[in-house]
């Protein structure tokens, strides 16, 4: 028995993790100097365009929000976005930029891809390549990926405000949204696609190409507007790839180096969003511990995909090789994006354990903002949990853990084994798992397991792609997309906003910023993970595991 | 008595003096009984699912046919065993409840004997006596109390001076003075002469019934951390609710085989049951604790608050030291003789009362430095010791007639005296003041060589010096020594590993105060302080998000007390005082503050610990139970790590999360123990300890308790 990770696989996991970080800690002082609204250079360009979009859409960014009202404005604006994705999606075929002339998408099809989208969860029942026009690329996924890649920053930011309790509220969500766009997202994801562009990824509007093969055939070369979305899809956690096959398409992944580029991408925000977490709180060793102990979680995740020899399936993409698929599953998972360089029909059950686990923790380090937001949740409860062993009444960045956070952060936690665990359930009463093929052996199980954590975790990776494009799954999941997002998000802003204004006591109880603290919230992160799960992953991908079946055979 | 109560709270021993009330075990049986009825245990809600799995298990036993699918005829004697189980678990989260409440019980009936009605003698407006049982005296009522009568209710001397004995109370021997204005607290016996008091409140609000009542009370509010806990628990029964139900769900469409009542087991192991039957026991037992140390807590609040202090402000006198300073020498400046200080001491001490005055009388007469002016003392008009001017004085306008006075030293003291001073020289007018020696500096045109020195050389070595002016004329200090109460360097050394900063407060010179602070390892104190000074400290203290914990008994204490997040008043305090604080001590003893604070700890640290543990303890039970609950995937054998047979499995799991409910009734009642140690230490202890241990001890448990019930029941499992 040989382990997959030969010493310079490991290296080279060591040398993109030194990378990001590197890139995360430089960038993190960038956003902590746009969200603070600190002067710098770029302001004489930026400021007139985000003051022409605040009159356009009429708002005041200098209005101190409530907790609610900024979740009302949040999720509004979101609803909006989503429904106009719906109808962009619903009436394609009527609408300019479809030179392929693609018909619309089913109601349940539109339904699902809007709130997939603008969920960031970017799950997709519809093939890109072969039945989105270029319009809908563009307006319903694309924009929809930078938005709500956007939200999920926003969110983020206005966490953090009221946990530091240094900023006198959460802020205001125009503010940190249209931020978020111009000043990270935009530049950022221009960068990345001239980069990707320059590493051979197409970026065309005009229509697919008809080449005659050297066997003589003929083939039509699907390209596009590709190297522009792949830049926002991994930069802000989103996943949903321009073609079906995602990354292990070649025009969206062409080579190792485009692998690796991709990697980094996904993994940079969330990464730069822990750094802004120290920051904003006035103490750095807070955001490192975070950082640790999403880190840790994810290396956990990692050693378990790659105990043993992976059984290489049908489907498996060759090009880069078992490792590099195995790292980019468990990093895709880990922080929620969903884009996916193999199918993961192919992999041992055990990295799909590991796919599990990032998906199930959520923070690890998770998704474009909402990552650190799941961390906090669980510090939230780690805190009040263990803190009162200290003899003091537990505290937070020196804000003590009322009955109320507990009770938020308990809703927030309880949710997510609630949307995953109630519709796996009723795929198979509804016999919409057997309409799929999904069987009732530990095989199928994944598939629907997986098909709903996915979801609730807007991760997007998934078993059955395509073929779950039937009514139950569109709308199931696309609820439980909109859920997995929401509840924990308004949730977690209430606790913020209560918090904010908070008395701040003088931290001398249980200290969070060292190491003790990470060892201590990376166990409690496991076990609360694995005391809600243990039952399912064991019918999942441990009982696959056992009786030595590779997956998806 | 607080040495034993700090040790009592350290180790978790109840105070030695207070003997262990024999519980009535018939009694707390049938009640424990009583309260497994399901409408009383629906505020339990984590006992009350268990209690309700109970009976659905108790079903399949009876009638296994009722539910097909999930069971099977010829698991019936494995229902009955399963529900017997789960039957004890609840009752053993009862008869917690009940222990811990019988505990307290019989703490209220040993404050209820102190308490007991008694005749009191009541005055009208003519200073007539009627005889009137306690019951019906009302707040206003004045009384007269002689000597041996029990003091009928709290009330404050009008007029008389007399020794009570407060023992009953606070298990003090000593007895203690009474003077106009103090505080006398229901169920003490006055030893000697007699007294006219006031009755301060009415019969069902005096301070031993407040007691009593908190600890009698069943509507006890919860603590906010009591409230945080209860919802996570209905937060992880929600969830494991959530698990359980899918499983069965899951089980039904995919064929895996699981028996109804094994889910149930893996569910009630599940279910945090340890800490979910063991809090209300551990809110009483910190309750019980309380008034076996005689203090009052109005809120639950309040004790949680005392262990969340950072700061803790002392007086020096009265919690650090005794306070009753002593006079040992009598220093001359500027000429003067030590005679001349001795006597004009003497004569500015006859009417102070306190045990300072009396230590400089004794010191003069010893010295034998009795003045001649003392014939006209009783006449003398003299100016008690104001806060304010930090001094007192005593005007002899007519030192020529010599009146013996009445009452006091002893017959051949008073001889010697009135054979000196029979003939004195006539009109001489006298102003003598003793007091702070930069409050006697302030009130004089010039300052003796050698004053400030010997101020200085006094205050640094750790006495305090008292200045004594004869008209305008500075002509000597009074050296008095203090005197540390005893373990009182221990508990601050305690308070200041745990992070607490502790600041002692006093009127002091700022050279006595360093001295005093140096001696018992405080580094912050604020001498000089006026009364107001108090308040300004919280209010300090509190600006930098400290919890402030302070005593105080006057009523110039009460805006500070009110301040404070946690406010200790002595009993013997001011209404104002008692009023305005969220603790009373009935023993009135300042330096109990510490061990609130500590109680404080204990109760947040049980609280966390067992809850640790509870949750921990869920990886053994999953292990156990979770390979052997799919009966048709046979293939899960291989994580089984502990090897048990279903049968065994599951019985050996539910047991010992039933034995480990009483298993931990010690700890609830008594608490974690604690060395004071930095909140870290203190911290990874118990984490350790609950957290690891927790993770650790249900394998061995569930392994050994397999082990044994093989032995006993061989293959019939």
């Amino acid at each position: 028995m040989h382990t997959l990770v030969s010493i310079p696989d490991a290296l080279s996991i060591v040398a993109v993790w030194a990378i990001v970080i590197l890139m995360a800690w430089v960038l993190g002082g960038y956003l902590y100097a746009i969200y603070t609204g600190k002067k710098g250079r770029l302001d004489r360009f930026f400021d007139p365009v985000e003051r022409f979009i605040y009159r356009l859409a009429g708002v005041d960014p200098s209005r101190e929000m409530s907790s609610k009202d900024y979740f009302l404005n949040l999720i509004i604006l979101n609803a909006f976005q989503c429904g106009l994705a719906f109808v962009i999606l619903s009436f394609q075929s009527y609408l300019p930029l479809n030179p392929q002339h693609f018909p619309n998408l089913s109601w349940d099809l539109s339904l699902n891809t809007a709130l997939s989208i603008s969920s960031n969860t970017n799950l997709q029942h519809y093939g890109g390549g072969s039945s989105l026009s270029y319009l809908s690329q563009m307006m319903a996924i694309q924009f929809l990926q930078f938005t709500s890649a956007a939200t999920g920053l926003s969110v983020a930011v206005a966490i953090f405000r009221g946990f530091s309790g240094r900023f006198g509220g959460i802020g205001n969500f125009y503010y940190d949204f249209v931020r978020s766009l111009t000043r990270v997202l935009i530049p950022l994801s221009f960068v990345a696609a001239i980069i990707l562009v320059a590493l051979g990824i197409p970026q065309t509007l005009n229509g697919y190409v008809l080449v005659k093969t050297l066997e003589g055939g003929s083939q039509v070369l699907k390209v596009g507007p590709v190297a522009s979305l792949v830049s926002i899809m991994q930069l802000g956690t989103n996943g949903g790839g321009y073609y079906g096959a995602n990354s292990a398409y070649p025009y969206q992944n062409p080579s190792p180096l485009t692998n690796w580029v991709e990697i980094v991408l996904m993994m940079l925000i969330p990464t730069a969003v822990i750094f802004l977490f120290g920051r904003m709180v006035g103490n750095r060793k807070e955001g490192n511990v975070i950082l640790v102990s999403s880190y840790t979680l994810y290396a956990i995740d990692l050693v378990i995909s790659f105990i043993t020899v992976t059984t290489i399936g049908p489907g498996m993409e060759v090009r880069f090789g078992a490792f590099s698929s195995v790292f980019w599953t468990v990093t895709t998972t880990a922080f929620t994006t969903g884009s996916v360089n193999a199918s993961l029909a192919a992999f041992n059950p055990l990295v799909i354990l590991a796919a599990f686990m990032g998906m199930l923790i959520q923070a690890t380090p998770g998704g474009i903002g909402v990552g650190t937001m799941y961390m906090l949740m669980y510090i939230v409860m780690t805190v009040f949990i263990v803190g009162l062993m200290a003899g003091r009444t537990p505290e937070y960045l020196g804000a003590k853990i009322t009955p109320r956070d507990v009770k938020l952060a308990v809703i927030a936690f309880l949710s997510h084994p609630l949307i995953i665990l109630v519709p796996t359930a009723l795929a198979y009463s509804m016999g919409a798992a057997g309409a799929v093929g999904a069987g009732k052996g530990p095989v199928g199980f994944i598939e629907i397991f997986y098909e709903f954590t996915s979801a609730a975790a807007n991760n997007g990776s998934d078993f059955l792609g395509t073929s779950a494009n039937t009514v139950f799954f569109n709308v199931s999941t696309g609820i439980v997309m909109w859920l997995g997002r929401f509840i924990p998000i308004a949730v977690m802003i209430s606790i913020a906003g209560n918090m904010s204004g908070r008395v701040r006591n003088i931290q001398a109880g249980l200290r969070t910023d060292n190491l003790i603290f990470a060892a201590v919230l990376v166990f409690s992160i496991m076990i609360l993970v694995v005391l809600t799960f243990f039952p399912f992953l064991v019918l999942g991908p441990i009982l696959s595991y056992l009786e030595g079946i590779p997956n998806g055979l | 008595m607080d040495s034993d109560a700090e040790r009592g709270i350290l180790t978790g021993k109840s105070a030695p003096e207070e003997k262990k009330p024999k519980l009535p075990v018939a009694k707390i049986l049938e009640e424990s009984i009583v309260r497994m009825n399901p409408a009383k245990l629906i505020s339990n809600p984590v006992m009350f699912v268990v209690e309700l799995t109970f009976f659905l298990v108790g079903i399949m036993a009876i009638d296994p046919t009722l539910f097909p699918v999930v069971s099977s005829g010829s698991e019936q004697v494995f229902y009955v065993y399963v529900a017997v189980i789960l039957g004890i678990t609840v009752w053993f989260s009862t008869l917690s409840d009940s222990i811990a409440e019988a505990q307290i019980r019989a703490t209220a009936s040993n404050l209820r004997k102190i308490e007991q009605e008694v005749k009191a003698k009541k005055l009208d407006g003519d200073r007539k006596v009627t005889e009137v049982s306690s019951k019906d005296l009302r707040k206003g009522d004045m009384i007269l109390i002689e000597k041996g009568d029990g003091i009928p209710i709290d009330c404050e001397v009008l007029e008389g001076l007399a020794m009570v004995d407060e023992s009953l109370l606070t298990g003090e021997s000593a007895l203690v003075k009474k003077a106009p204005s103090d505080v006398l607290i229901g169920g003490s016996i006055l030893m000697s002469d007699s007294l006219v008091a006031l009755v301060s409140v009415n019969p069902e609000e005096t301070y031993l019934s407040k007691l009593i009542s908190m600890v009698e009370s069943s509507k006890r509010p919860k603590t906010p951390n009591e409230t945080a806990i209860s919802i996570l628990l209905l937060g992880l029964t929600v969830i494991f609710t959530i698990i359980v139900a899918a499983i069965l769900w899951l089980s039904i469409e995919l064929n895996l085989g699981v028996d109804l009542s094994v889910l149930i087991a893996l569910y009630v192991c599940l279910l945090p049951t340890t800490i979910g039957a063991l809090l209300p026991a551990i809110g009483i037992s910190g309750i019980n604790r309380m008034s076996r140390d005689r203090i009052i807590a109005k809120s639950g609040k309040s004790i949680e608050a005392a262990g969340d202090t950072d700061s803790l402000l002392l007086d020096k006198t009265g919690t650090i030291t005794f306070g009753n300073r002593m006079a040992t020498e009598f220093i001359p400046l500027g000429g003067h003789s030590a005679r001349e200080v001795g006597e004009a001491s003497f004569l500015s001490s006859w009417n102070d009362d306190t045990p300072e005055g009396r230590s400089i009388i004794d010191l003069a007469f010893r010295e034998g430095f009795v003045p001649k002016e003392f014939s006209s003392i009783g006449r003398a008009e003299s100016m008690e010791f104001s806060a304010v001017t930090r001094m007192s004085s005593v005007k002899l306008e007519d030192a020529d007639d010599f009146h013996l006075p009445k009452g006091g030293r002893d017959i051949l003291q008073r001889r010697r005296v009135r054979r000196k001073y029979l003939n004195p020289d006539s009109g001489v007018e006298l102003e003598i003041s003793k007091g702070a020696p930069d409050a006697i500096k302030g009130s004089v045109p010039e300052c003796p060589e050698g004053f400030d020195s010997t101020v200085t050389e006094i205050s640094s070595s750790g006495d305090t010096a008292m200045g004594v002016t004869v008209g305008d004329e500075i002509v000597g200090i009074i050296r008095l020594k203090d005197k540390l109460k005893p373990g009182i360097r221990e508990k601050i050394e305690s308070v200041k590993v745990m992070g607490i900063k502790p600041l002692m407060i006093t009127g002091d010179q700022p050279e006595t105060a360093r001295n005093i602070a140096s001696e018992v390892g405080i580094d912050n104190f604020v001498s000089r302080a006026k009364p107001e000074t108090k308040f300004t400290v919280v209010r300090e203290e509190q600006q930098g998000g400290k919890v402030v914990a302070m005593i105080g008994d006057g009523t110039n204490d009460a805006p500070a007390l009110a301040a404070a997040d946690v406010g200790l008043a002595m009993a013997t305090g001011t209404m104002a005082a008692k009023e305005a604080a969220n603790l009373v001590d009935l023993e009135s003893n300042p330096a109990k503050i510490i061990d609130v604070v500590m109680l404080g700890k204990q109760l947040l640290m049980t609280r966390g610990a067992v809850t640790t543990f509870s949750i921990s303890n869920d990886i053994a039970k999953y292990f156990a139970i979770v390979p052997i609950m799919f009966a048709s995937l046979s293939v899960l054998q291989k994580i089984n790590i502990l090897g048990l047979s279903p049968h065994v499995a599951v019985l050996a799991a539910l047991i010992f999360n039933a034995a480990i409910i009483p298993a931990l009734i010690p700890l609830a009642m008594k608490g974690t123990r604690f060395k004071p140690r930095s909140t870290m230490s203190i911290f990874l202890r118990n984490a350790v300890t609950y957290g690891l241990g927790g993770i650790a001890l249900p394998f061995i448990g569930i392994e050994a308790i397999g082990l044994l019930l093989r032995l006993t029941f061989g293959g019939s499992l």
